[in-house]
Formats: structure tokens, sequence, C-alpha cells
């Protein structure tokens, strides 16, 4: 049991320092921000939400927020089921080979994100190991002007950078299983799908969640790979949302920038407000079926 | 081998071709001189790459500031992190949720948001081109996960472990040092591993702080980007930036999972 005590604020003293010279006074100068006109920081002239009113009404937002939102869609169809079932596989491989496995995908998690991009792009080079390959296979890969190919490659880059944290977590969910479940399922004889259902899925989603919040923020606001690869490309095919807020930061448009950021964060807090409240009332669920 | 056993051979030989390639092929770019000079003609395998490194004051001290600011990091978020996590652990109290939440959602804040006022705010406090103003802005996002991690190993030790050493007649502080760090030393060590990692990968902020000076590697590695691309040097580079990762990845091998048990 803990203990209630106001006292211990105290102890939250010096990361709430941290965080409001960090964190919270940004946020709050953005908001600032984003009610003016800026021409040189000196000068700032109010002009209330409009703004948010010309990113609301820009047809261009709402495209790049239509495509974040199907990228996002994308990367959660493909990297938690293929993770889940890596880790699934592993469970049942040799411990050597399963954890010689989890470290090998642990790698591109400690890739500068600059260079998670540029390591691909320099694999497909026409003189490249995967340019050479592709040409003996007869397959091109044209990312600079074909739209979906660079579709294809942001997707499988991400994937690459990204799959191993799904199957390190989901693996030491089900690592966590007492085999006593396992024997009581076989002797009622259930099929492979119930076992999932009812033992594995149970004991990995507490885990999985925050990797499901974690990706889905992620590649939301997915920045660095695709401006390595493409810098938004071909013709907007991949000016995701926070690629357009980058063009306003280096056009210097401080208002509008901020009117953008704001935006983008309050996506980011209601992603997370759901999130939260989801998993509480699933909490509640579970202690009154106990 | 039965059928299944086979078809799980495959796939995992297959995944690993997947992840291993862009390294294989970093590593063979790194060795190979793709730039042609005097004595060492394109196409031949050497250290040259290596050595030029090495050679180049600007890409050796880039290696340098970014190993400061990452180590910086590290102790800021263990200093701050470890009384919010006691805290947290022990207690309960007004407003305890709401800080748990905006500690998660300034976690999973995009950088690209908070670089504009970031590089205002520190311009005006001193803080930009030194390591100082990178490692504080690297705890938006590493000083949740150290509180996290260390508040989830420090529920694992009972309180009565606390009381006995009040009882003892240790104070607060010398509990602290003397007993609660040694006891939560693998902890400790979890955490430094995530933030060590997260900041020695992160991009947008650390470039953004550095406009003159103390360019990190990530930014030396970009810097080298052209028209005429030397690519056995980036590669050569980008070697070296993995170093540090793949080593935490070997020491922490057996306790990764720990990491990610976040309450909120």
């Amino acid at each position: 049991m803990k203990l209630q005590s106001n006292m211990a604020w105290l102890f939250m003293l010096p990361t709430a320092l941290v965080m409001a010279f960090v964190a919270v006074v940004p946020m709050v100068t953005v908001f600032n921000y984003s009610f003016h006109d800026i021409f040189r920081l000196d000068q700032l002239f109010w002009v209330g939400t409009e703004w948010y009113e010309t990113i609301v009404s820009s047809p261009r937002f709402w495209a790049s927020l239509g495509r974040s939102a199907a990228f996002s869609s994308l990367v959660l169809m493909i990297q938690l089921p293929l993770g889940i079932g890596i880790a699934l596989m592993l469970r049942r491989a040799k411990p050597g080979t399963a954890n010689l496995m989890l470290m090998c995908l642990a790698i591109p998690l400690v890739v500068p994100t600059n260079m998670v991009a540029g390591l691909w792009l320099a694999l497909l080079r026409p003189e490249g190991l995967g340019g050479q390959a592709l040409t003996a296979l007869n397959l091109t890969l044209d990312y600079k002007f074909t739209a979906v190919h660079t579709w294809i490659l942001i997707l499988i880059v991400d994937t690459w950078h990204w799959l191993g944290l799904v199957v390190v977590l989901a693996f030491a969910g089900l690592s966590s299983i007492s085999p006593a479940y396992y024997q009581a399922a076989a002797i009622d004889s259930a099929s492979r799908l119930a076992v999932f259902r009812w033992i594995e899925l149970p004991q990995i989603a507490g885990a999985l969640w925050i990797v499901l919040l974690l990706r889905l923020v992620d590649s939301f606001m997915i920045y660095t790979e695709v401006m390595t690869i493409n810098a938004g490309g071909p013709r907007d095919a991949t000016t995701f949302l926070s690629l357009q807020l980058g063009e306003e930061i280096k056009a210097y448009s401080y208002g509008s920038a901020a009117a953008r950021a704001m935006v983008n964060f309050l996506f980011v807090l209601t992603l997370v407000w759901v999130f939260v409240k989801l998993r509480q009332s699933r909490d509640s669920l579970g202690d009154k079926a106990t | 081998m039965s059928r299944a056993g086979l078809f799980r051979t495959l796939s995992l030989t297959a995944l690993a071709a997947f992840v291993l390639l862009p390294f294989l092929q970093a590593v063979e770019l790194s060795f190979t001189i793709t730039r042609g000079a005097e004595g060492a003609p394109a196409g031949t395998f050497g250290l040259h790459n290596y050595a030029n490194i090495l050679g180049t004051p600007a890409l050796r001290d880039s290696i340098i500031n970014s190993v400061i600011y990452v180590l910086l990091n590290v102790i800021f978020c263990l200093v701050a992190g470890l009384p919010a996590a006691y805290g947290l652990a022990r207690y309960t109290f007004v407003g305890d949720r709401h800080f748990l939440f905006f500690l998660l959602a300034f976690r999973v804040t995009p950088p690209v948001v908070l670089s504009l006022p970031i590089f205002i705010l520190f311009a005006r406090a001193g803080l930009v081109n030194t390591p100082v103003g990178i490692a504080l802005v690297h705890c938006v996002f590493n000083l949740p996960i150290a509180i996290w991690i260390l508040e989830s190993f420090i529920t694992a030790i009972p309180r009565s472990f606390d009381e006995m050493a009040f009882i003892d007649g240790h104070s607060r502080t010398g509990f602290f040092l003397k007993f609660l760090i040694p006891a939560l030393a693998p902890g400790i060590a979890v955490a430094a591993f995530f933030c060590f990692i997260f900041s020695w990968v992160e991009v947008v902020l650390a470039r953004t702080l550095t406009v003159t000076g103390g360019k990190p590697i990530t930014q030396a590695i970009t810097s080298l980007f052209s028209f005429q691309t030397d690519w056995g040097l980036v590669m050569a580079m980008t070697v070296f930036s993995l170093i540090p990762g793949v080593l935490m990845i070997f020491l922490v091998r057996n306790h990764i999972a720990r990491g990610f048990v976040v309450r909120t």
C-alpha cells in the first residue's frame, strides 16, 4: 500500500523544474506565437485565430492529415501482427537462437535517425547490394519519381527501424506466461487460435499498449526518414503533417508555424488522452471481474 | 526436421538477412575507398576512410561532442528522475495521475513541434552551441522514461526496506545514497541504457541547438552529403555512430524488456 502525502510533490520538484524549462515554457511560447503575426521576434502583431483559420481552410493541410492517418494505419497493420508473429515464432525456437535474433532486431533501434534512411539509400544505389539484386530480379524501385515506390520504401525503412521494439516487448510478455496455462489448455484440447486469444494476447496486452501508442504517435509525426528519402515528394505524395511544419519553420514564418505546431500537439495530446482513458476503463472492468 | 520447424528456420533466416543487410552494406562500404586519391584508387579496400575520420578535426570533435552531451543527459535524467520515481512509487498525492499524464504527453510530443521555441529560449539563456543545452533539451523525452523505469524497479522493493533504514536513524539523503541506489543498480543501468540510446540517436533538437559549434556526430554525417557524396566516408562515420549502441545492447541484453512497463 502506498502512503498518502502531498509532501511527495517535493520529490517531483527537480523533474518539474526541468520539464517546465524544456517543455512547458516552450509550449506556452508556441501557444502565444500562434495568435501573432511575427516579422522579427521583438515585433508581434495580434491576429487572433487567423493562422488557425488559414490552416483549417487549406486543402493541403487536410490532404497531409489524410496521408499521415493512412501511413499510421499501414504502419500499425504491418508492424503489430508481424512483430507478434515473430515473437510467437521465437518462443518456439531454441533459447540461444531467440536471444541472438532479439539482439539483431534491436540493432536498428540504435541507429541515429538521420542515418536510418541513409543506410537504405546506400544499399539501394545502383552499385549497392540491394540495387544489384533488384537489377538481377529485373525490378525497379523508382522512389524519386513514382509515389507508390516512395511509400513502399518509407514503409520498409520504418518497419526495419521499429519492428525490433514490437518483437522485444511481445516476447517479454510471452516469456512471463506460466507453463501451467499451456498445460491447462492442452487438457481442454484448446485450439492454437484459442490459446492465442485467451492466454497469450491478454499477457502481452500490457506491454503492447505502450508500443501501440509509441508507434501510432511516432508514425503519425514521422519526419526525418521521410525528409531524407524524398523530402515529401514526388509532388507532395509523402508530405506528412510534420513535413509541412518543417517547411514553415525553414521559411521563418513563425506565427503560422506556431499555429501548426499547436495543431500537431493537439493531435498528440488527444491520442494520448484516448489511450489513457481506454486503458483506465479496461483496468476498472478487470477489477470488477475479479 | 518437421515442416513447421523448417518453415521457422527459413523465416528467421530471411528476417535476419532483412535486418542485417543494410549493416553489411555499410561495413563493406566503410572499408572501400569510394573517392579515389593519390596512392588509393577508388574501389580498393582499406582503412583509408577510418584514417580520414581521425585526421579530420571536425569529425573527431563531433564524436567527442556527442559523447559529452549524452553522458550529461544520462546524469541529469538520473539525478532528477530518481527522487520523482521514489515519490511516485511510495506515495499517492493530489495530482499524481495528471503529473504522469503530462510526462507521457511530453514523451511522445514530436521534437519538430518544440524546436522553434526551444531555440529562442535557449539562445536567450546562452545555451546554444553547448553540450549542456542539448543534454537539457533531451530531458523532454528521456526524463519520463527514466522515471517510469526507476519507478517500476523501486515498486519491486518492499517498503519495509525503507523503514528499516529510517529506524536505524538514517536520514532520507543517507538512505538514498547508502541503501536505495545500491539496491537499485540494475534499474539504474536499464534507465541509463535507454536515456543513452534515445539521446544518441536524436537529430532534430540536437541540430536546432548547434548553429556554429558543438556539432553532434549525426550532424557531422549529414554535412558529408553533397552533390558527390563520399559514401565510404559517410558509412565509416555511420559505423562509428553504431558502436556505442551495439555495445549497450550486448551489455543489457537480458534486461531490455523491463524498461517499457508504463503506468499512468
